[in-house]
C-alpha cells in the first residue's frame, strides 16, 4: 500500500505549482486554472486522509469543494469576460486602471 | 429526522433566502425602465425580518443540523450585526443605483445572499460548513463589486477581487484539510478535544494557512494589497457592505476557528499581523488623495487594531473584537455611504479635492462625515473610542505593553489623515465646481442610523460590552 | 441645585451648543446674544459655588460629589463621577470666567461661520470644565481627548494664515501625549485589580494602590503621565506646538488655550503625577527624577523669557511668555512643599487672568490694524488712553509687580523653590527680571513715543463691550494683589494632603505652619533668611 505521506506530498506539490501558477502567468484564464489546481489539490488530501482516518466524510467534502469551485468557476468566467468587452485583453498587466 | 427547532436556528438565512430569491425572480418580470426601488423595498424588507428573527433565537440556543451549525449569544450577536448592515446598505442604495443607471435588481439578491454566507460564517462550527459560507458571501461580493458595468474600473476592481478571493480561499481550504488530517474532524468541538491532547505539527500548519485565508478576507497585512484597488473600483455602497460584512463574519470565523478549537501556536502570527496591518494601513493611508483609497486603507489599520485584541485573547480581548466589529461597522458604513452620495453620477468625485469646502456646501453632510472620521480615529462620545479602549484595555491586561505602544502611536499617527479629511471639508477652498446632491430620504435614514449607533457605542456602551462579553464566555467556555 | 450644581456647571454650555444648532445659521446676531446669554449663565450659575465650597473648604477629600464610581460603563468600570477639591474649584471657576469673557471678546472679530464658531466653543467649554470635574480616569479621559476636537477645529477654521499647519500640529501633539497616558491609566487600572480584585477608574481609589506600585514600573508610568502632561503645560522642550498655535488662533483661541488648556497639564501633574508616583518623586531616593524636571522647568523660564524678548509679533511674544511663567508653574509644583504648589496654583490662575488680558489686548489691537508686528505701532497711548491704562495694569501684573496679582504668585514660587535649594531660585530670578524688560520694551515701542504711522492715528478707543472684558480680570489682579488670604486658604488643604502623600517625612517647614497671609506678611519671611 503506498503510505499516506506520498498523497500529502504530490498534494503540497501541486498546490504549490498552483501558487506559482497565479502569481507568475500572465493570462487571466491560466491564473483562474492555477487556482482550480490549488483547490484540486487540497481534493487530494481530503480523500488521502479520508482513508487514513477511516472517515468517509473527509469523502464526501470533496462533492462540496467540487461544487463550490464550479460555481466559482461560473462567476468568474463570467467576470473574466466582462473585463475582455470592457478592456478587449486577458494580459493582468494592461488590465491597469487600478494599481496593484 | 431533522427536528423543528432546528429550523428555528436557522432561521434568519432562511428568511433571506427566500427574499434574496423572491428579488431574483421578480427581477426578470419588470419591464426595461422600471424602477428598482421596490426590489430593494422587498430585500429591506427581508432584512429587517432576518434581524427579528436572529432576536427571536435567543430563546433557541443550541446545535442544529448535526451539529453543524450553534446558535448562542456569540452567533445572534453577528446575525443582528450583519442584518443591520445589510439593511443600512439596501438603504443607501436606493438613489445610488438610480444615479449610476444601474438597472439590475439583482443587486439587492445578491446582498441578501451573501448575508446568508455570513450568518452561516457566524453559527457554523464545522469547518467544511465554514468554507462553504466563506463561499457564498464571498461569490456575491465578487459579482456586487463589479456592478457598474460601464465603468471599466468596477469590472476590474471585480476581477481583482475574485482572483485573490479564491487564492485566499484556496488556502484556506488547505488550512481545512490539514486540520482534518492532523484531527480525524472538522468539527470545532472535536478538534478542540483532539487538539487539548496534544497538536501535531500538521495542525499548526493547518491554523497557519487558514489564517492566511482568513487574512484575506479581513484585510490584515500582509495580505492586503488587494483592498485599496478594490475599494476604488467597486461601487461605494458595495464597498460599504464588504468592508464591514464579511469583515465582521471573517473576525467571527476567526474566532471561532483559534479560541473555540483552542488551536496552538498562532500568537506570533497574529501579533505580526496586527502590527503590520496598523503600520502598513497608516502609512499607506498617509499619502492617498482619493478617499475610497484613504478608507480602504484605513480599514486595512482598523483590521490592526482588531487583531490587537486577538492577541490579547482571553475573554475580555474577544468581546474587544466583538464590540470593536460592531463599532467598526457603525463608522465605516456611514463614511462609505456618505462617499457615495458625493460620488455623483459615474463617481466621478471621490478624491479630497472635491471634498474641498463641503463644510459650506452641505454642512449637514460634513459634520456627519466629520463624526464618522473623528470615530475611526478614537475621538471620546463616539463608538471607535470605546472599541479602541476596550482593544487596548484588553492588551495591557494580557501584559502585550509592546504591542499596545505600537498600537497608540498608530492610532496617534492615524489622526492625521483623518483629519485631512475634515481640513479639507473645513479649511480648504474649492478647486472646481463639485455639486452635491439633494440628499434623499432614504440615504437620510440609513446615515441616521451610522450616526446613532456610533454615538450609541460612544455614550452609553454598556449593554453592548454586556452582551459582548456573554458572547465571549461562550465561546471560550 | 446643591446636590447637582456640579453637572449644571458642566452641561451649561452644551446646552447652549444646542440650542444655538436650532438657530438658523443666518441669523448671526441671534446666534452671538444666544451663545452671549449661556456663556454668561455658565458664569452665573457657578458663582454660587464659591459660597458654598467656602463653607466646606476645611474639610478634606472631595466636595459636592455627584454619581458615582462604576455606575457609567459598569463592565469595565467606569462611572459618571464628578467631585472638585480647592485645586479644581479655583481652576473651574477661571474657566466658566474665561470662557464667559472670550465669547464675549469674540463678538466682532468672527464674522464668519458664526454658529459654527459658537457651538464649538461652548462644546470646549463643557470639556474642559469636565476634565476638571472627573474623579473617574475614565470619563477625565474622556473629556480631555473631546476637547481637543473644538480647539483643533476653532484653529483650523478661524486661525490665521498658517493656522492648518498649526492645528495639526496641536492636535498631533497633544494626542501623541494622551495616547501615551491612556497606557499609564490602564495599567493602574489593573494594577488596582490585581491588589484589590475590583476593575474601576474612580480616581479616589486608585489613589490608594498606586503609590505602592514598585519603582522601576513606576518610573515608566510616571514617565508616561509625565510627557501626556509637560505637551500640555508646555514645558520645554515640548513646547515648539505653542507658539504656533497661539499665533495662529483666533484671540479668544487664544484666551482660552492660555488660560485654561495649559492649566491642565500642571493640573495633571498636581492631580496625578504627584500623588500617584510619590516613590517617584521622593527628593532623597530619587533626586535625578526631580532635578531633571525642575531644570527643564529653569531653562522654560529662562528661554521663554530670553526668545519673548527678541518676537517682533506681539502675539509670538505673550505666547512666549507663556512658557517662561508655566516654567515659574511646574517650578513650583515640582518643589514639592506647601509653598512651592500653592504659588505654583495661583500662579495658574494669575497666568490665567493676565495672560488671557494680554492676548485679549494684543487681539483689539489686531481688529483695528490687521498686524500685530511692534514695528507697526507707537505712540498708540496718544490714541487710545484707555486701552493704553489698561495695558499697562495688566503688563505689570504679568510681570510681577507688588500689589499685584503676578507678584504673590512668583514670589510664593520662589520661596518654596529657595526652601529646597538656593540655587533653584537663584536660577528662577532672571525670569521675572527678564518679563520685566519684554514687557516694558513692548510697552515703550507700542504706546510711547509719537504716532509715526498714519495709519495709526484714527484708532477708536475701547468700545463699552470691550472694557467689560476687562474689569473682572483687572478687579481679580488688584484682589488677589492685595489680599489673596481667602485664595490660599481654599487651596491650603489639597496642597497640604499632596505634600503629605509626596513626602510624609517632611518636617513641616515654618511655611506650612503659618499659611500665607498676605504679601505683606510674607515678605518679612523671606527677609528673615
Amino acid at each position: 500500500m503506498v503510505p499516506i505521506s506520498y498523497y500529502l506530498v504530490l498534494s503540497a506539490i501541486l498546490f504549490a505549482c498552483g501558487v506559482l501558477g497565479f502569481l507568475i502567468k500572465r493570462n487571466v484564464i491560466t491564473i483562474f486554472m492555477s487556482i482550480e489546481l490549488m483547490l484540486n489539490a487540497v481534493n487530494l488530501s481530503f480523500v488521502a486522509f479520508a482513508s487514513y482516518w477511516q472517515a468517509l466524510s473527509g469523502q464526501v467534502f470533496v462533492f462540496f469543494v467540487m461544487v463550490v469551485a464550479a460555481a466559482e468557476a461560473a462567476v468568474g468566467l463570467a467576470i473574466i469576460i466582462a473585463v475582455f468587452r470592457t478592456r478587449q485583453t486577458l494580459n493582468p498587466d494592461r488590465v491597469n486602471l487600478l494599481k496593484l | 429526522m431533522i427536528p423543528s427547532t432546528d429550523y428555528i436556528r436557522l432561521l434568519p438565512e432562511l428568511i433571506l433566502i427566500v427574499f434574496g430569491l423572491l428579488v431574483m425572480l421578480i427581477e426578470p418580470l419588470l419591464g426595461e425602465h422600471n424602477n428598482r426601488k421596490g426590489l430593494g423595498a422587498i430585500a429591506l424588507m427581508g432584512a429587517v425580518l432576518s434581524i427579528l428573527a436572529s432576536f427571536y433565537q435567543t430563546g433557541y440556543e443550541g446545535a442544529a443540523f448535526f451539529d453543524m451549525i450553534h446558535v448562542d449569544t456569540f452567533s445572534i450577536f453577528f446575525h443582528v450585526l450583519i442584518g443591520l448592515i445589510a439593511a443600512v446598505v439596501i438603504l443607501a442604495s436606493f438613489e445610488y443605483l438610480n444615479l449610476q443607471q444601474i438597472r439590475y435588481g439583482e443587486y439587492y439578491g445578491l446582498i441578501l445572499l451573501s448575508s446568508v454566507g455570513m450568518m452561516l460564517m457566524s453559527s457554523a462550527v464545522e469547518l467544511v460548513l465554514i468554507f462553504i459560507a466563506l463561499e457564498i458571501s464571498s461569490i456575491g461580493t465578487y459579482i456586487l463589486a463589479g456592478f457598474r458595468r460601464n465603468a471599466p474600473i468596477s469590472i476590474e476592481s471585480s476581477m481583482k477581487y475574485f482572483l485573490l478571493g479564491s487564492f485566499a480561499t484556496a488556502f484556506f481550504l488547505y488550512g481545512v484539510a490539514l486540520m482534518f488530517g492532523a484531527t480525524g474532524s472538522t468539527s470545532v468541538y472535536t478538534i478542540a478535544t483532539t487538539l487539548a491532547q496534544g497538536a501535531t505539527p500538521l495542525a499548526y500548519v493547518g491554523i497557519a494557512l487558514m489564517f492566511v485565508g482568513l487574512g484575506f478576507k479581513v484585510a490584515s497585512a500582509p495580505f492586503h494589497i488587494w483592498t485599496p484597488d478594490v475599494y476604488e473600483g467597486a461601487p461605494a455602497p458595495v464597498v460599504a457592505f464588504m468592508s464591514t460584512g464579511p469583515k465582521a463574519a471573517a473576525f467571527a470565523v476567526l474566532l471561532r476557528v483559534l479560541f473555540a478549537t483552542e488551536a496552538p501556536g498562532w500568537f506570533w502570527l497574529i501579533w505580526a499581523s496586527a502590527v503590520l496591518s496598523m503600520t502598513l494601513g497608516n502609512i499607506g493611508a498617509l499619502v492617498q488623495n482619493n478617499v475610497k483609497r484613504l478608507l480602504a486603507y484605513s480599514s486595512i489599520a482598523q483590521a490592526g487594531y482588531i487583531l490587537v485584541a486577538f492577541a490579547a485573547a482571553k475573554d475580555i480581548g474577544i468581546s474587544a473584537v466583538i464590540f470593536y466589529a460592531a463599532a467598526y461597522a457603525a463608522m465605516n458604513v456611514g463614511a462609505f455611504a456618505v462617499a457615495s452620495h458625493l460620488a455623483n453620477v459615474g463617481e466621478k468625485y471621490v478624491t479630497l479635492d472635491d471634498y474641498a469646502g463641503l463644510g459650506r456646501r452641505a454642512p449637514g453632510l460634513a459634520a456627519v462625515l466629520t463624526i464618522f472620521m473623528l470615530s475611526l480615529i478614537g475621538i471620546p462620545v463616539t463608538g471607535g473610542f470605546l472599541a479602541k479602549f476596550y482593544v487596548f484595555q484588553a492588551a495591557m491586561q494580557s501584559h502585550l505593553t509592546g504591542l499596545v505602544i505600537i498600537g497608540v502611536i498608530n492610532s496617534a499617527v492615524a489622526a492625521y489623515y483623518y483629519l485631512r479629511v475634515i481640513v479639507y471639508m473645513y479649511m480648504r477652498e474649492p478647486q472646481r465646481d463639485v455639486p452635491v446632491l439633494k440628499m434623499p430620504f432614504a440615504l437620510g435614514v440609513s446615515l441616521a442610523a451610522c450616526l446613532a449607533a456610533t454615538i450609541y457605542l460612544g455614550v452609553l456602551p454598556g449593554r453592548i460590552l454586556d452582551y459582548a462579553m456573554a458572547s465571549a464566555r461562550v465561546l471560550v467556555r | 441645585m446643591y446636590n447637582h450644581i456640579l453637572s449644571i456647571v458642566l452641561f451649561t454650555p452644551l446646552l447652549g451648543a444646542l440650542v444655538l444648532l436650532l438657530i438658523p445659521k443666518e441669523q448671526k446676531n441671534a446666534i452671538r446674544w444666544v451663545a452671549n446669554l449661556f456663556s454668561l449663565a455658565g458664569l452665573l450659575i457657578s458663582l454660587p459655588l464659591i459660597p458654598w465650597f467656602w463653607a466646606l473648604r476645611t474639610q478634606s477629600g472631595f466636595k459636592f460629589i455627584e454619581g458615582a464610581p462604576n455606575t457609567w460603563i459598569p463592565s469595565i468600570g467606569a462611572g459618571y463621577y464628578l467631585g472638585i477639591d480647592g485645586i479644581s474649584f479655583l481652576l473651574i471657576m477661571l474657566t466658566t470666567l474665561l470662557g464667559w469673557i472670550s465669547i464675549l471678546s469674540s463678538w466682532n472679530a468672527i464674522q464668519d461661520r458664526v454658529k459654527e464658531y459658537y457651538v464649538w466653543f461652548l462644546v470646549l467649554q463643557t470639556g474642559m470644565l469636565g476634565v476638571f470635574m472627573a474623579l473617574d480616569f475614565f470619563l477625565f479621559f474622556v473629556f480631555w481627548e473631546a476637547m481637543l476636537v473644538p480647539m483643533y477645529l476653532l484653529i483650523g477654521i478661524w486661525g490665521g494664515p498658517r493656522k492648518l499647519y498649526a492645528a495639526i500640529k496641536f492636535f498631533l501633539y497633544t494626542l501623541l501625549g494622551s495616547v501615551l497616558m491612556l497606557l499609564a491609566i490602564l495599567f493602574l487600572y489593573f494594577h488596582h485589580h490585581t491588589v484589590t480584585g475590583a476593575y474601576t477608574f474612580s480616581i479616589p481609589e486608585l489613589y490608594q494602590t498606586a503609590p505602592q506600585i514598585p519603582y522601576h514600573y513606576a518610573i515608566w508610568l510616571f514617565l508616561a503621565f509625565f510627557i501626556g502632561f509637560a505637551i500640555k503645560v508646555p514645558m520645554f522642550p515640548f513646547h515648539t506646538w505653542l507658539p504656533d498655535a497661539h499665533v495662529e488662533a483666533p484671540t479668544a483661541g487664544s484666551v482660552i488655550l492660555a488660560g485654561v488648556l495649559l492649566k491642565m497639564g500642571t493640573y495633571g501633574f498636581m492631580r496625578f503625577s504627584l500623588p500617584f508616583f510619590p516613590q517617584v518623586l521622593d527628593p532623597i531616593a530619587h533626586p535625578a527624577v526631580r532635578g531633571t524636571i525642575i531644570t527643564l522647568s529653569i531653562i522654560g523660564i529662562i528661554y521663554g523669557a530670553l526668545v519673548s524678548l527678541v518676537q517682533k509679533d506681539m502675539k509670538k511674544l505673550v505666547a512666549y511668555s507663556s512658557v517662561s511663567h508655566l516654567g515659574f508653574c511646574t517650578l513650583g509644583i515640582f518643589a514639592l512643599n506647601q509653598a512651592g504648589l500653592s504659588g505654583s496654583l495661583l500662579q495658574q490662575i494669575n497666568h490665567g487672568i493676565s495672560t488671557g488680558a494680554l492676548f485679549l489686548i494684543v487681539g483689539i489691537l489686531y481688529e483695528r490694524r490687521h498686524t500685530r508686528e511692534i514695528a507697526e505701532y507707537g505712540g498708540i497711548s496718544n490714541v487710545m488712553p484707555v486701552y493704553a491704562t489698561i495695558t499697562m495694569i495688566m503688563f505689570l501684573s504679568s510681570m510681577g509687580l507688588p500689589l499685584l496679582n503676578g507678584f504673590i504668585g512668583e514670589f510664593t514660587i520662589l520661596q518654596g523653590a529657595f526652601i529646597e535649594s538656593k540655587a533653584w531660585a537663584a536660577w528662577a530670578i532672571p525670569g521675572v527680571v527678564l518679563a520685566a524688560s519684554y514687557l516694558l520694551w513692548l510697552y515703550q515701542r507700542v504706546f510711547f513715543g509719537p504716532v509715526n504711522n498714519p495709519k495709526n492715528e484714527k484708532l477708536q478707543d475701547l468700545t463699552p463691550r470691550e472694557v467689560l472684558c476687562f474689569v473682572p480680570l483687572i478687579l481679580l489682579a488688584f484682589w488677589i494683589g492685595l489680599y489673596p488670604k481667602p485664595i490660599f486658604q481654599i487651596m491650603d488643604q489639597p496642597v497640604q494632603q499632596i505634600v503629605q502623600t509626596v513626602r510624609p517625612d517632611l518636617n513641616k517647614p515654618v511655611l506650612a505652619q503659618t499659611p500665607i497671609p498676605s504679601a505683606a506678611q510674607a515678605l518679612p519671611v523671606e527677609a528673615g533668611k
